[in-house]
């Protein structure tokens, strides 16, 4: 009887916190592939074309009838690497399709021609060059970029021009908004109050640490960002203190105020959305002058700058990705295939920089979502049977995805923002990575520590922000169901 | 120039506008577009710089502010017309202009360029700091474009690219002629006089500082108009295409390439960095190169500009067709 009682006590206590508190009890986290189950489309390893001596500075480009994507980014000035990073990975997708022999679209098989179109970083050359893309030279996709004030006018041309644009890399969540949102704009990237709620949420729920400290650049992205993981520790881990909070200036080389202050605060966690080269300062920096503590980030990943740091020193990093899944990261064989086709080519083929470098040593991270994300862009052209807009738009809402190691994930309908489950990566030497890399040579790196223990978090927790002034979302819930 | 080829080539270019987009497409036309509003940036920095003799460093400010003025109240103020949402622009421009002209007025050369230099990056850290109101570096963007009515009579939907260069085209040749006639007038000749000689101007009774100020006020509300056309046309303000050093130089490269101190002079200039821009992007990434060894060219073998340089030819040619005339009438 008393065994009864007890049960019915924390069954109501369990009812009424959850009504209270919004569905907060992590047996209502719900992940994606609970919540979706069998996705429409899947990516397939075992069709992969023949991936033999592709090299990503040296691109077999097809001219004539083709599927035609532009990658808008910087191509030239001090951001001209991520124009590279974008264009290997989108050439990536299009070598691979090309050699499968095309998609079928509007009755016959075309190939994919891939474009570079260098917004300089600037908002009228931005808008020139997309014109010229989409006027000039007929691109059916857009695909960007660096800078959410870039993808807002990519966004704003793909509306007026009736053409895709595919976000695969901004985080903010305005450029969904009731003011921003385009039906023809897809966000297939996190954002920043997700990233922050994320943080919030792995925090809260392992409550190991409790002294937190804010380290961000100053400008709309850092605080933005700063701005979702305040909002998640309330929301999940009320009992955590942020004890301080600093933005420093883009491009800095002297991070010693800021980590003194770190240091007198007794911070057991600094967060920083820091991107290179900050990021790499940052961490630099703070291990010369014996400052050991963890940072949560999701850019602190480079591995040429892990690398100068070495596996002491960046041990126990916290990283966010929004590719992996739980571990181990090789469950699936189709997976593994992919990784030895890109891993061997990096080794055999890539002889230039920046293709050479540790930075595209491993595929992982930002290489896997934004490789997944384009060839989703692709398998919905393929069910489409067209480049036509509209019919793309109308496959794509609600569309439910399997990447090649078995993540799912859901293009909401109403405001086009990816649903998904995150993973927060605790970076280890290499003899611990084999938690996470369960293949030979089970390590991710030997000279910097890299991914090893994982946890998920769950989207049902980390639902990306809806706009109520929306009006395609009223009526809504945060599934977009 | 005689009066009848003057007035033939003013039909010309007219007959050119209208049918541009027409013939070139959208793309050319919105092309066009970016090209008239950096003539008009540059041509009211010219007034500065060309006719007043004031080298400033940091003529972004007003440009800016003309298209966050605009931005801002197209966001803010629900069915603002557009002729409104472009005076507030050019209003913004303005009163900044009358709150910096007392301290800049009263010093010239290097100071008068350094000074705004300092106030330009002042604008640059305060509207990436205010970011709740200036959206820092991702910016305003988004706001609805009005139509260009007059209510019961018309209303030209600016959405459309056509319609658009129409009314920017008109905006902006309207406000270049503005300029034009206002050096013309005695007033202008007054601020010419002042670049030459300051000191005689003064002796003649003319209050130099105020006119300098007016003259300042006057080219900012010009910057602000190319600012306030500028975020109706990009829908997009940010800190960076604000305020960037890059933007403060561009007018001064345009008006040194193209010809300091004529009225053609940064219409020149403008369009051969958007012609070069245009063709340069086609073959390589680095366009920042090629303008850097335009300049250099100009700088050494053109000190005065595409404009003086015709200007010199012509001459040359009159003078040696005069000489000819002589010999032959010998």
């Amino acid at each position: 009887m008393k065994f009864f009682k007890k049960i019915s006590i924390v069954f109501s206590i369990c009812t009424l916190s959850a009504l209270a508190l919004g569905n907060y009890c992590p047996s209502h986290a719900t992940t994606a592939a609970e919540k979706f189950g069998t996705p429409d489309a899947a990516f397939d390893a075992e069709e992969m074309g023949d991936m033999t001596g592709y090299d990503p500075s040296n691109p077999v480009i097809p001219t004539g009838d083709t599927i035609k994507i532009a990658v808008v980014a910087s191509f030239s000035g001090p951001a001209a690497a991520n124009g590279e990073f974008y264009f290997n990975i989108v050439q990536w997708v299009a070598h691979d399709i090309n050699q499968r022999g095309g998609i079928f679209v509007d009755g016959k098989k075309k190939l994919i021609q891939v474009f570079q179109a260098d917004h300089m970083g600037k908002a009228d050359q931005a808008r020139k060059i997309v014109e010229r893309m989409v006027l000039q030279e007929d691109v059916d996709f857009l695909w960007g970029t660096d800078g959410s004030h870039m993808m807002k006018i990519i966004n704003n041309m793909a509306d007026k021009h009736g053409v895709i644009a595919l976000n695969a890399t901004c985080l903010s969540d305005d450029l969904q908004d009731a003011t921003n949102f385009s039906p023809y704009a897809f966000h297939a990237a996190y954002s920043t109050e997700q990233v922050g709620r994320a943080f919030g949420y792995f925090y809260g729920q392992r409550q190991k640490e409790s002294k937190f400290y804010i380290l961000n650049q100053d400008y709309s992205f850092g605080h933005n960002l700063a701005d979702g993981f305040k909002k998640g520790l309330k929301e999940y881990y009320p009992e955590a203190e942020i004890i301080g909070e600093d933005y420093h200036k883009l491009f800095l080389t002297d991070f010693a105020p800021y980590l003194e202050k770190i240091r007198a605060s007794g911070a057991e966690v600094v967060f920083t959305g820091d991107w290179l080269p900050d990021a790499g300062n940052l961490l630099k920096q703070a291990r010369r002058m014996r400052l050991d503590v963890p940072f949560a980030n999701i850019y602190m990943d480079e591995p040429n700058f892990l690398h100068e740091v070495g596996p002491g020193g960046t041990s126990g990093l916290m990283n966010l990705s929004a590719f992996s899944t739980e571990n181990p990261q090789f469950q699936k064989p189709g997976y593994e295939k992919f990784y030895k086709t890109w891993n061997n080519l990096y080794h055999t083929t890539w002889n230039t920089a920046p293709y050479n470098t540790r930075t595209f040593e491993n595929y992982m991270g930002n290489w896997g979502n934004w490789t997944m994300v384009t060839y989703w862009l692709m398998s919905v052209v393929e069910r489409a049977k067209t480049t036509d807009a509209e019919k793309i738009i109308e496959i794509w809402e609600n569309d439910v995805y399997q990447y090649v190691n078995g993540k799912i994930v859901k293009m909401r309908g109403c405001d086009h923002k990816i649903i998904h489950d995150l993973v927060i990566h605790e970076f280890v030497p290499k003899e611990e990575q084999k938690v996470s890399f369960n293949i030979e040579p089970y390590y991710w790196y030997e000279g910097t520590s890299s991914y090893g223990p994982s946890w998920v978090v769950p989207a049902g927790k980390i639902l990306p922000w809806m706009d109520p002034e929306l009006e395609r979302c009223k009526g809504k819930s945060p599934w977009g169901e | 120039m005689n009066k009848k080829i003057q007035w033939t080539l003013w039909a010309a270019g007219l007959a050119l506008i209208i049918f541009y987009p027409h013939v070139f497409g959208a793309y050319y036309a919105n092309f066009l577009v970016g090209i008239a509003i950096f003539a008009l940036y540059a041509s009211s920095f010219n007034l500065l710089l060309g006719y007043t003799g004031l080298l400033s460093f940091g003529h972004a400010m007003f440009f800016g502010t003309g298209a966050y003025g605009t931005a801002l109240a197209l966001t803010h103020i629900d069915g603002l017309p557009l002729i409104p949402a472009i005076l507030i622009g050019i209003f913004s421009a303005m009163v900044l202009a009358i709150c910096i002209a007392p301290i800049v007025v009263r010093v010239g050369g290097a100071a008068f360029a350094m000074v705004h230099l300092a106030f330009g990056q002042l604008m640059f850290m305060m509207a990436l700091k205010l970011r709740h109101v200036t959206g820092g570096e991702d910016g305003i963007g988004g706001f609805p474009t009005p139509p260009l009515s007059v209510p019961g009579v018309f209303s030209l939907d600016m959405k459309d690219s056509t319609l658009f260069f129409y009314f920017a085209m008109a905006v902006i040749v309207g406000s270049l002629f503005l300029m034009r006639f206002l050096i013309k007038t005695p007033f202008g000749q007054v601020i010419v006089g002042i670049r030459d000689n300051a000191n005689r101007i003064n002796y003649a009774g003319f209050r130099v500082p105020h006119s300098k100020a007016f003259m300042y006020v006057v080219s900012a509300a010009f910057a602000g108009i190319a600012g306030s056309v500028y975020v109706l046309f990009q829908n997009l303000i940010s800190a960076y295409d604000a305020y960037h050093i890059m933007v403060h130089f561009m007018p001064v490269i345009m008006v040194m390439v193209g010809g300091v101190g004529t009225f053609i002079g940064p219409v020149l200039g403008a369009v051969i960095f958007g012609v070069l821009e245009e063709v340069v992007t086609y073959y390589t990434h680095n366009v920042g190169v090629v303008y850097g060894v335009i300049l250099i060219f100009v700088i050494i073998y053109m000190p005065l500009g595409l404009a003086g340089f015709l200007n010199t030819i012509r001459m040359r040619l009159s003078a040696i067709w005069m000489k000819s005339a002589d010999k032959s009438s010998a």
